[in-house]
């Protein structure tokens, strides 16, 4: 029956594929013109690459330093939190009958609720007396946050394996431990995948959070050190534009990459 | 083994974390960190502390300038890390934070002798405190900057009362121009003829006896509002659609006649147009020109922290940024005035407002009087985009009031 | 097996430790501060009991943030799961270069927020308005943002033009769940495709529909980036949401324990809303 295109659904796709790039086409030509050629034409492609453009933008946010901050902090919470998060989530959905882990997943997931600016204050308190206002305290902070939205969606996972396989496991003698390590970590690549890329994500782009914790500006992560060019005091939109697409650069090029293993991880967790 | 491999990695990686934090080499300087709030400032204080490190072995001043400048300083302050040095301009938050009596008394200091006396009053004023905790280093001013080019062009003169602006504006009108460029996207931008406006229309006593509750912004306020809605009549097509960015570009383009601004605004002005032909004269709040004052208000103050343990470091670097060659190169990168007395700002561009800072016809910003709690800039905003004056000057009581009773 | 429960006990330990102390305990300390009249970073402030709580229920503020917030949320909501639903139906179909173009509508979803709002934030003030401008359409030639009525459906659209990404991703992937062989014997019935969607598709993609849809209403309740780097909640406060109004009026406006009181409230409102929305919508997949 359906063996043929359908052209019809294929064009209207395509049209909202072009809503999708338009922007980042615009930022892309914007971030390689000069002011003069701005006021040619904001649409037209660019006559001349402006490549100085790139070169003032990583002089002005120390661009690599950032940079290297962010790749450090997010590579970090990715492993931190997938070591962590999922240990908890297998103790909790292995003991849904018992009250303390059931209230344990309660208690966790109603943190996805609480609002950002309400610790704020006290965080920043917290984390200066035990001198973790640095790129540590940052990512242990980023791993303990994530645990309420990823002991739901972990849970919700672990729960669909069965339990059987464990079972026989534990008649072979492993310990709960063990078992946990050898059996289930390896069987939760899906959902692992989908964490891992959701976490890395949030980490990656996250603003409030570095911005009061970090006290050293040589510890900026790129999200910060964009924030000069929207500072009340900007005039030069090409500059600005070729920075944020600087900061944007690193994970589009892993996604360009990895796009079918992303989306595939994204959703593979979620089917179950 | 997998487990034993990962931990490894995370171990590794934990400690690299680690490792490009905190080595910092002990080389027995005195290190002072200099917290300043404003973006465009950070390459002029730049250069005066590179020469500040370089003439004073012994010490090594470091800047910090970071997004969202004073809402990290509250941080700071929270996280009992207060930086040795702060400069800030004189608004609000500086008021609350002297009242918390996190800064230095320098009420007897030596950093204060050669101050214009003006300022530090305007600082008493500000903090409603009798003791000085800051040295006023570079003050601004509130006007409007005209396109001297476009003038010449139309045959027009700087207006000195209000009819006349109103005329001058009309008249740019007709020659199909843009007498005024709005930049109303930027709230904080709605605000400028409004701090215009009421310190010479109300008076600046107006914000003490309002603190007294002795009047209400609905007796005293509906000129100034009248007048804040009569200046829309001649801004362009998208007032609320240009932010300040934007009006910087337009304004150093010729696309408008006139603008209403702050000095601060000139040098990014000029990094647009390097040959914009620029002028500023006073805001002509009311028809007699001689009661006209300047706008102008201490755009950075130098602080010393309470608990700085290099207060003797910190004075030095003070008296260093207040030497006349310093502050002198200063305002000159930056287009400010000198707090610092016999120290002139030269540049052609805000020549005709020189004579007001002579003679000391200033008056302060009206919004340093104000708590931020209150957020006059969308209140002003919201007001010119529905021209409601009886619901602004309502909304101007009850959010003062609203904000008193939390106190 | 009191051994694998001991094991079971250790593994939630430590995480219970550090949760407790990094966000359980400054959201207690939070509640505190909302009875007393704490600014922010004074080392004095005294107990006002509930005073911020009486004071919140009064000020019209709160009041129009809340209505903002829900305003917003219930629409892009919405849009959201509309078209993303039905860009999942059309990556579904049988079309050339499906690959392709699934990869593009996911996109966004690795974006900063807060720079796609920058660049949105250009795009209104400069680009968008040229477009009015040759088309003659005099509400399109002046920027939305600056539009006291109109700044909210900008933010709208920057919002869903992100929040597209993920939901069309989970949909096409529960799309995918779906056996051909059913479309084929209702094909045999002659169904419709509109009989064939509310009929076969919909009630199997049910469980998608609801995470999509607490999802998406859980955080554009939170909206926060967007408002910052589009309009900061003007003009005037005609776009101020409730995490902004916090944020600005705790840290900005130093009233950091009244805002604070106005976070508890918030929290309760966002839980119940959610909690609410699982068990309704949970209800409706069972009937289905």
């Amino acid at each position: 029956m359906r063996t043929k295109t359908n052209w019809l659904v294929l064009i209207l796709v395509a049209i909202g594929t072009i809503l999708i790039l338009f922007p980042l086409y615009m930022t892309l030509t914007i971030a390689l013109k000069n002011p003069e050629e701005m006021t040619r034409s904001v649409f037209a492609i660019p006559t001349t690459f402006h490549w100085e453009n790139f070169r003032n933008a990583v002089k002005m946010t120390n661009f690599f330093q950032a940079f290297r901050n962010s790749a450090l902090v997010t590579l970090c919470t990715v492993v931190l939190t997938l070591l962590t998060n999922s240990l908890v989530a297998y103790a909790i959905a292995r003991n849904m009958n018992r009250k303390f882990f059931k209230g344990l997943y309660f208690y966790f997931i109603s943190a996805m609720f609480i609002p950002f600016p309400i610790i704020m204050l006290p965080i920043v308190k917290l984390t200066s007396a035990m001198h973790m206002t640095n790129l540590v305290g940052l990512t242990i902070l980023h791993t303990v946050y994530a645990l309420a939205f990823n002991v739901f969606v972990y849970v919700g996972y672990i729960r669909s394996i069965p339990i059987a396989l464990e079972e026989a496991a534990t008649v072979d003698g492993a310990g709960t431990w063990s078992t946990f390590w050898r059996i289930i970590f390896p069987l939760m690549g899906p959902i692992n995948a989908t964490v891992g890329i959701l976490i890395c994500l949030s980490t990656y782009n996250d603003f409030l959070l570095p911005l009061i914790i970090i006290s050293d500006q040589s510890m900026y992560t790129l999200p910060l050190v964009q924030y000069i060019f929207q500072g009340q005091f900007n005039t030069d939109f090409n500059l600005a534009f070729a920075s944020y697409l600087m900061a944007m650069l690193p994970m589009i090029i892993i996604y360009l990459f990895a796009q079918k293993w992303i989306i595939n991880g994204v959703t593979q967790g979620a089917v179950k | 083994m997998k487990k034993g491999r990962l931990l490894l990695a995370c171990v590794l990686l934990v400690s690299m974390l680690s490792g490009c934090g905190g080595s910092k080499e002990a080389d027995g300087k005195v290190k002072l960190e200099f917290f300043q709030n404003k973006p465009e400032a950070k390459g002029s204080f730049d250069k005066l502390i590179a020469k500040f490190n370089q003439a004073h072995p012994g010490i090594q001043v470091s800047q910090i300038n970071p997004p969202d400048a004073e809402t990290v300083l509250k941080t700071r302050v929270v996280k009992n890390d207060i930086p040795d040095v702060i400069a800030l301009g004189a608004t609000d938050t500086y008021s609350i934070l002297a009242q918390s009596d996190i800064f230095t008394d320098l009420t007897q200091s030596k950093l204060l002798e050669n101050i214009e006396p003006n300022y530090i009053k305007m600082l008493k004023d500000i903090t409603g405190m009798d003791k000085v905790t800051a040295v006023p280093y570079a003050t601004n001013a509130n006007g409007i900057m005209y396109n001297k080019t476009l003038f010449k062009e139309m045959g027009l003169t700087v207006p000195k009362t209000w009819d006349e602006l109103i005329a001058t504006a009309q008249k740019v009108k007709d020659n199909g121009k843009i007498p005024f460029y709005f930049t109303y996207k930027d709230d904080w931008q709605t605000n400028l003829p409004f701090n215009a406006l009421a310190p010479n229309l109300v008076g600046i006593d107006f914000f003490k006896q309002l603190r007294e509750g002795k009047v209400t912004f609905k007796e005293k306020f509906r000129e100034v509002a009248e007048k804040q809605l009569k200046l829309l009549d001649y801004g362009h097509g998208d007032n609320f659609g240009k932010n300040y960015a934007d009006g910087n570009r337009a304004f150093a383009k010729g696309e408008a006649a006139m603008y209403i601004q702050g000095s601060w605004a000139i040098p990014e002005i000029r990094k647009a147009n390097p040959k914009a032909d620029i002028g500023f004269f006073p805001f002509p709040a009311g028809n007699d020109p001689e009661q006209n004052k300047l706008i102008s208000g201490v755009d950075t103050l130098l602080t010393i922290s309470e608990d700085t343990k290099h207060k003797k470091e910190a004075e030095e670097f003070l008296s260093f940024l207040l030497e006349p060659e310093n502050i002198g190169q200063y305002i000159k990168e930056q287009t400010a005035f000198a707090a610092v007395k016999g120290v002139n700002q030269e540049d052609p561009a805000v020549a005709e407002l020189l004579p007001y800072l002579k003679e000391g016809k200033v008056l302060d910003f009206a919004d340093h009087y104000l708590p931020a709690a209150m957020q006059l800039n969308s209140i002003v905003q919201a007001f010119l985009q529905n021209r409601n004056i009886d619901g602004y000057l309502q909304t101007l009581d009850r959010e003062w009031d609203k904000v008193q009773s939390r106190k | 097996m009191t051994k694998r429960l001991t094991a079971f006990y250790w593994m939630t330990v430590p995480a219970v430790i550090l949760f407790f102390i990094f966000m359980t305990l400054p959201a207690l300390q939070g509640i505190y501060y909302s009875f007393t009249n704490w600014n922010g970073f004074g080392k004095h402030y005294d107990f006002v009991g509930f005073k911020n709580y009486i004071n919140i229920f009064t000020d019209n503020n709160v009041g129009n943030a809340y209505l903002f917030t829900f305003k917003f949320a219930i629409v892009t909501t919405i849009l959201t799961n509309v078209l993303s639903l039905l860009i999942a139906l059309g990556l579904n179909a049988k079309i050339k270069f499906r690959n392709f173009f699934r990869g593009i509508y996911f996109l966004p979803n690795i974006l900063s927020v807060l720079i796609v709002g920058y660049i949105f934030n250009y795009l209104f003030s400069n680009v968008f308005t040229i477009w009015g401008k040759n088309l003659g359409v005099s509400a399109f030639s002046t920027n939305i943002l600056g539009n006291e009525h109109m700044a909210w459906i900008g933010i709208v659209i920057v919002a869903v033009w992100q929040g597209i990404a993920f939901n069309t991703i989970l949909y096409l992937a529960g799309l995918q769940t779906i056996p051909t062989s059913l479309y084929e014997a209702s094909n045999l019935d002659g169904a419709s495709r509109w009989q064939e969607f509310w009929k076969i598709t919909f009630p199997l993609i049910a469980p998608f529909f609801t995470i999509n849809m607490v999802l998406a209403m859980k955080n554009s309740l939170m909206v926060f980036d967007q408002i910052i780097a589009l309009t900061n909640g003007g003009p005037g406060r005609a776009t101020q949401s409730i995490s902004h109004l916090i944020y600005t009026g705790g840290f900005q406006g130093g009233e950091f324990a009244y805002q604070s009181a106005n976070s508890v409230i918030y929290f309760i409102v966002i839980a119940l809303i959610s909690v609410l929305q699982l068990k309704f919508l949970q209800g409706r997949e069972t009937d289905m």
